[in-house]
């Protein structure tokens, strides 16, 4: 089975030579005159005011969960659609209860708001 | 004899990117060492004929839950300088308690061996096999329960994240694209007739 | 499979369709009526006593593969289980309203750790087991951090999550070395490989059960692992360390039944010593560091403590009277601890927590009955006869005595006494003390009544404690 993957392991291997490669290209020819200063960000002649780098908002992190959860849900349906000819009726059931908790648990996301964004 | 090479070579990698997650200075490369280190471990179940366990780490972990990580270290803000200052104090006491678990481990490994205990390799599978399916063909019936108590645990942590993150600001000014879409010409505009009027 | 296998895990099935209606409804109930969603949630706790009750009988039924189990113990637990966290709810209601955090997600987050806790109380399998045992966490933690305005609840809250993961990470690297070394995840399935194999009984298992007493004792809050508890007992909101206080102590006794006494009980000699150091620990460190507390919830967090030395204790015994004496003392402990903060719940009122021990001086003055109520719930933890407390820890002493370490059994008793201090010294504040304030409880009739039942009920327990006593001795025996 594992010598289906040799053209992913190829491309992999080619993938990281040129990775490496263009990265060692551009350490040996490159100038390289690094000082603090010339590394150190630059807004309109001024030093900068504040780190350039915000914090994110909570709300991402509640859309991101949210995905998470339904991601996983997902992950579940993928075996399930592969053996249901093993499982038969009772998988179906099992899923059918699985998927239904969850509707109930996205009809609660909804009513509540969550996907919206503002 | 190629399997256990690559076997060695994708560990190592794997050993290097924790390491490095533990010890890079800026959070996101911290981060993004891990997104490495799943890589390799997806590689390494890989190699052991797990296929679906391999893909879902990289869709699940790599591709949702590494986002959230990274959302969180970009919400938190984090000063680097001053996590290193009790780093390096509670550092002699980590390095024990390392210690300890890798001599246990090893003692283990080691009195194991000494009895003969053999590690038989993988044995190759059956042709056709799919280990997807195999999956399947248990989560769904033996192990029943603890799916259903997964979707649970789905549901308790859609409550729980909802409960701690969402916030309604007041005062926030929104636009309801239904009633928008829905509204007609006479509530808006009030046609009046007049009579026309003369000029006198 | 069929329904009849199905069948014996009704009370979970109807739990979570209880929390699914719950959910639903409270999504449509407007804020001003939020006090539907608690009477729905008494309903759903009264409906799965119910389902429990008729559904009892004194075998033990295996359901789904063998990964779920329905004995007498599990019933038991389950029915005071939902029936503490009931009371718990009765008695957040009027905190909740006038705090402004009367909100569905306090009792659903509660009806989900109650499913988690009766998941773990029915789990035969070590992965069903982990997975209640996450439920349960997962609400907790939610429930901690579930006043989000306060940086108190929230920094508890991070606290309690990062240790809870580090000791679910522990519990289940143990689970996967037993597995590795017995194949099985079943309870009786392993018990029964080490039988056969007497073999297996070397440091690959023994370095699981390490990891896995590690992730019991945190779950307890045992020392070395209780750095979590007083923190937490003192951050949240008092209803939910009420909460926490109660119910997860049965759930923490059903998880080291399960895996030390039904899958590993063959090896007793092996967990027997661990046990023993983490509740002598438990037992000395909680009394003693309990008496500098000025914080009733941060001292009760200690008492904990002390209270889950004298459980693992009775545990560590190995022997059927020792777990019959763990369970009693388990499921009477419980019910001075909910009074107790029931009492600290009644105490407070809008905007202010009455979490010192000094908002307790002058009760008699202000409230002789609640005051006497109070007396009860102390003398109970303290041990003072008549009050059930003593009867719980005697018979703890009594098995330890009977396993033959006289020692320990010194021990604890010294351990009570010193314990005896700091619940007396509550006991002084209320009655040999002026008031400091004299405002009137802010709370419902059927609280009130509800409270004084809990009160009379550590007495009553403590005069007539034969029939739990039996209750618990059947229990233990046939499962």
């Amino acid at each position: 089975m594992l010598q289906n993957y040799i053209p992913v392991l190829i491309f992999l291997g080619i993938a990281t030579a040129i990775g490496l490669l263009l990265m060692g290209l551009g350490f040996l020819f490159g100038r390289g005159q690094k000082d603090s200063e010339k590394l150190s960000p630059y807004e309109c002649g001024f030093e900068p005011f504040e780190d350039s780098r915000m914090k994110f908002d909570v709300r991402y992190y509640l859309v991101a969960i949210l995905f998470i959860i339904f991601d996983l849900e997902i992950a579940f349906l993928f075996p399930w659609a592969v053996s249901l000819d093993v499982i038969g009726g009772f998988g179906l059931a099992a899923m059918g209860i699985f998927l239904a908790v969850l509707v109930v648990g996205f009809i609660y996301e909804w009513k509540k708001g969550a996907l919206e964004w503002d | 004899m190629f399997h256990a090479i690559l076997f060695y070579s994708f560990a190592a990698i794997l050993v290097v990117a924790a390491l490095g997650v533990i010890f890079a200075r800026n959070p996101v490369h911290a981060v993004m060492f891990l997104v490495l280190a799943f890589f390799q471990s997806a590689v390494l179940w890989l190699l052991a004929e797990a296929e679906f366990l391999a893909i879902v780490l990289v869709l699940v972990y790599v591709g949702a839950v590494m986002v959230l990580f990274l959302f969180v270290v970009m919400m938190l803000d984090v000063e680097v300088e001053e996590i290193r200052g009790g780093y390096t104090r509670y550092a002699p006491l980590g390095i024990v308690i390392a210690g300890l678990m890798v001599v246990e481990l090893a003692q283990v490994i080691w009195l194991r061996g000494k009895e003969g205990f053999a590690v038989d390799g993988f044995r190759p599978t059956p042709e056709g096999y799919s280990n997807t399916e195999a999956l399947g063909s248990v989560l769904y019936t033996e192990h029943v329960y603890a799916f259903e108590i997964a979707a649970v645990i789905l549901l308790l942590a859609i409550v729980a994240a909802i409960s701690l993150t969402m916030r309604r600001r007041p005062g926030l000014k929104q636009q309801d694209i239904a009633s928008q879409v829905a509204v007609r010409a006479q509530d808006r505009v009030r046609i009046v007739k007049m009579a026309s009027e003369k000029p006198e | 499979m069929n329904l009849s296998q199905i069948s014996p895990a009704a009370p979970e099935i109807t739990l979570t369709l209880m929390i699914c209606v719950v959910l639903l409804a409270d999504l449509f109930v407007p804020q001003e009526k939020r006090v539907i969603t608690f009477w729905l949630s008494i309903a759903s706790l009264a409906v799965t006593a119910w389902v429990i009750v008729v559904t009892a009988s004194s075998a033990t039924t295996l359901a789904f593969d063998g990964s779920y189990v329905s004995d007498p113990l599990s019933r038991l637990m389950k029915l005071c289980a939902t029936g503490i966290v009931g009371v718990g709810f009765l008695y957040a209601r009027d905190y909740l309203q006038q705090n402004d955090l009367l909100k569905g997600e306090y009792y659903l987050l509660g009806l989900f750790g109650l499913l988690g806790m009766m998941i773990m109380m029915s789990a035969n399998s070590l992965l069903t087991m982990y997975l209640g045992l996450e439920t349960l966490s997962l609400s907790l933690y939610a429930l901690v951090a579930f006043e989000r305005e306060s940086a108190k609840a929230a920094e508890s809250a991070m606290k309690y999550f990062v240790l809870g993961a580090i000791a679910s990470g522990a519990l289940l690297y143990g689970i996967s070395w037993v597995y590795g070394v017995t194949g099985t995840l079943h309870f009786h399935e392993i018990a029964e490989v080490i039988r056969q194999n007497p073999g297996l009984n070397d440091v690959p298992l023994w370095f699981g059960i390490a990891f896995m007493i590690v992730g019991i004792a945190f779950k307890f809050g045992a020392v070395p692992f209780h750095m979590w508890l007083p923190d937490v007992y003192q951050g949240a909101r008092s209803p939910v360390t009420l909460y926490i206080a109660t119910a997860p102590k049965i759930a923490a006794l059903a998880l080291l039944f399960r895996i030390l006494v039904d899958g590993l009980g063959e090896l007793h000699g092996v967990w027997q010593g661990m046990i023993m150091v983490v509740a002598v620990l438990s037992l000395l460190i909680g009394n003693i560091v309990a008496i500098a507390q000025s914080n009733i919830k941060r001292m009760l967090g200690y008492s904990a403590i002390a209270h889950v030395g004298f459980i693992l204790l009775a545990v560590f015994t190995g022997s059927e009277t020792g777990y019959a004496a763990a369970l009693f003392y388990t499921l009477t402990y419980i019910v001075m601890a909910a009074g107790a903060f029931g009492m600290v719940i009644l105490l407070s009122r809008q905007g202010f927590e009455a979490e010192a021990i000094r908002d307790f001086k002058g009760l008699n003055a202000r409230n002789p009955w609640f005051a006497l109520m109070m007396l009860f719930f102390m003398f109970g933890m303290a041990g003072v006869p008549p009050w059930v407390g003593f009867i719980a820890k005697l018979n703890v002493i009594n098995a330890v005595l009977e396993a033959g370490f006289p020692g320990l059994a010194v021990l604890m008793v010294l351990a009570s006494v010193v314990g005896a201090y700091y619940y007396l010294r509550v006991i002084w504040y209320m009655y040999f003390d002026a008031p400091e304030d004299r405002s009137v409880f802010q709370s419902q009739a059927d609280t009130r009544f509800v409270l004084s039942l809990n009160g009379i009920a550590v007495l009553a327990l403590g005069i007539l404690p034969g029939w739990l006593l039996k209750l618990c001795i059947d229990v233990i025996g046939h499962s």
